[in-house]
């Protein structure tokens, strides 16, 4: 890609609303646009969108959106200059990005060798030591043995939370309160890893019981120069999945998340990273952070900063694959007012959030000032039932955060979503909105179980009153 | 020279796993070599081998009136269809042949990758839809088929 000026065609390997957010920003660049869908998408939004679209397998998303060779092959077939991998699916798989290479096709996001080392959380975390980002204590590299790792546990002191080195997405790590218990969890975690990443290994390091998520958005061109574009607020989360997030975190000094911003760039530049990236900390109480991983990808959460910023960070991503210098600089980023988006998704927050999907009778998204819809679902959309549950991502705009909840409690009262067996999050986010330590900036991640056991507290209550 | 081998068995294992990731159908058997390095992978014609017959594409006309019976053998995978085993070979089937079930009627090459297509029901195939060499989806039809109900 590099030496090139521009990107004349994407083909994009992803589906929902994030492969219509690509498109988007290809249209908007003149770029021609390319679809790939499984047979249980074929009549989806980015399939009439696009320029072109190619069916490349069924509805499992294993023989379809992680199928490596089909989506090489479509990408061959239709001459595209680069492919986008939008987010999940093979976005972070150094394979794809691999492959991808060794077929002269561009991949619109880091090098494959980049991936693999951020994606391994033990290399990652060395790594970012290395150029000074502060760590939680605990182990840099694997451990070795239970008696080694029970040690580190006890020298760093309880609750600790054991991790997979490969793990991600919540998943492959336990939590442990005390030193009787390790030995127990320490197996289990190794096993679990093994049978879901298929690798063994893990890390221990102290377990926050009160923090806040705050990661920080950064583009880098690959060749040194890297900026970063503030921080999200991802707190409100569920089972380690993220419902609601917000720019800028609220309540925090602006010398707290520079320092935050300035570790995120000098961790993307030792990286060698190319393109858009996330980097996770968690926010101790005491405002002490600590870095937990890299995102190799453009997030779910992006448009968030994208509203405070002005910055188009999918565009900037196609104009970094192209090999164009980043023009942009860090003093060009001047953050205003805040945003706010909810995820929207088809699930039953009265049973459990159990994916709730069907046809869609009814679906009229808000309007109005400041707001913002991305989403792929329309009037008559079938919600597929082999992939994830979001529906649509709601955002949006106010000069400062009270107001931009007030914004976002109108916008959700307007959304209307029906069908039948069709359940959505949005009177629980409604619910998230008007909660007092929420408003108050208060909250941690525990947010969302508090309020849940709320729910369940009133429900009981008021069975006993009938 | 164990440890020589144990390494071979070890990148024969690898490549079966990154193959069997990326074809579409899974093997019913798997048989890996030591010596000389030898790996093989067999499917079963029913139940999950290659394509199921599929309901016309959107875009396609409906089943001609006449013929309650005729199915259609469909690609396994985007790529490249092949009507024989190599250039210039006798094609797996040509028109009016009777196929059986499981019976290998094509291939589809996706990224130096040769899936073979194989016949999910049993039939006359009445036409050829695809050339041999033409760019195929996944789910288009290769192969329309009379008397699929023969089974």
């Amino acid at each position: 890609m590099r030496g090139e000026t521009a990107l004349r065609k994407v083909l994009i390997a992803n589906r929902g609303e994030i492969a219509m957010r690509v498109a988007r920003a290809c249209r908007e660049l003149g770029i021609a646009t390319v679809a790939v869908y499984s047979t249980e998408d074929r009549d989806s939004a980015v399939v009439s969108y696009a320029d072109e679209a190619v069916h490349i397998g069924p509805a499992p998303a294993k023989r379809s959106y992680l199928n490596i060779p089909a989506i090489a092959e479509a990408a061959l077939r239709t001459g595209v200059d680069a492919v986008h991998p939008g987010y999940g699916f093979l976005s972070e798989d150094p394979d794809f990005a691999e492959v991808c290479r060794d077929n002269g096709i561009g991949y619109i996001g880091p090098a494959p060798e980049v991936i693999a080392r951020l994606g391994d959380k033990t290399a990652a975390r060395q790594l970012m030591a290395e150029v000074g980002l502060p760590m939680l204590p605990g182990s840099v590299e694997p451990l070795q043995s239970v008696h080694e790792a029970r040690n580190l546990a006890d020298e760093i002191g309880y609750p600790v939370i054991i991790k997979a080195a490969a793990g991600g997405g919540g998943r492959g790590m336990c939590i442990v309160g005390e030193s009787a218990d390790f030995a127990d969890a320490y197996t289990r975690t190794r096993s679990q890893a093994q049978l879901l990443f298929g690798d063994p290994r893990v890390f221990v390091e102290r377990y926050l019981t009160s923090a806040r998520h705050v990661e920080v958005q950064v583009l880098a061109d690959g060749m040194g120069r890297a900026i970063h574009l503030g921080e999200r607020d991802c707190s409100v989360q569920r089972r380690q999945q993220k419902l609601l997030e917000e720019s800028p975190a609220p309540l925090l000094p602006p010398e707290l998340t520079d320092r935050m911003g300035a570790a995120a760039v000098r961790g993307a530049v030792a990286a060698g990273y190319l393109g858009a990236g996330t980097f996770e900390f968690l926010l101790g109480p005491d405002h002490e952070f600590y870095f937990m991983e890299v995102n190799c990808r453009i997030q779910v959460e992006h448009p968030v900063t994208e509203m405070v910023t002005s910055v188009d960070l999918v565009q900037e991503q196609l104009r970094i694959a192209a090999g164009q210098p980043m023009t942009l600089r860090q003093e060009d980023i001047v953050r205003r007012g805040a945003a706010i988006e909810c995820r929207i998704n088809a699930e039953d927050p009265d049973r459990d959030f159990a994916p709730a999907p069907g046809v869609l009778e009814e679906f009229w998204p808000p309007a109005g000032p400041f707001v913002r819809i991305d989403t792929h679902a329309f009037p008559g959309y079938r919600i597929p039932t082999s992939y994830d549950s979001l529906l649509a991502k709601l955002l949006v705009w106010a000069p400062t955060r009270p107001e931009a909840l007030r914004r976002m409690d109108r916008a959700l009262a307007e959304f209307r979503v029906s069908g039948p067996g069709v359940r959505t999050t949005i009177g629980f986010l409604r619910e998230v909105i008007s909660d007092p330590r929420f408003a108050a900036a208060e909250h941690d991640t525990s947010i969302v179980e508090r309020l849940i056991q709320q729910r369940q507290v009133k429900e009981d209550s008021n069975v006993a009153a009938t | 020279m164990t440890a020589h081998d144990g390494e071979a068995l070890e990148q024969v294992r690898h490549h079966a796993q990154r193959l069997l990731a990326n074809i579409p159908s899974q093997p019913s058997a798997l048989r890996v070599r030591d010596g000389d390095v030898a790996l093989d992978l067999e499917w079963q014609t029913d139940g999950n081998g290659a394509r199921p017959i599929e309901s016309p594409a959107p875009g396609t006309s409906d089943p001609p009136p006449d013929s309650g019976t005729t199915a259609y053998l469909t690609a396994p995978t985007v790529g490249v269809f092949y009507r024989a085993p190599e250039p210039g070979a006798t094609p797996f089937v040509a028109e009016n042949d009777v196929v059986s079930v499981g019976q290998q009627v094509g291939i589809v090459e996706v990224m130096k990758l040769m899936v073979p297509v194989e016949a999910e029901a049993a039939g006359r195939i009445v036409k050829v839809l695809k050339d041999d060499g033409e760019q195929v989806e996944y789910g288009d039809q290769l192969f329309a088929l009379e008397g699929a109900d023969a089974e």
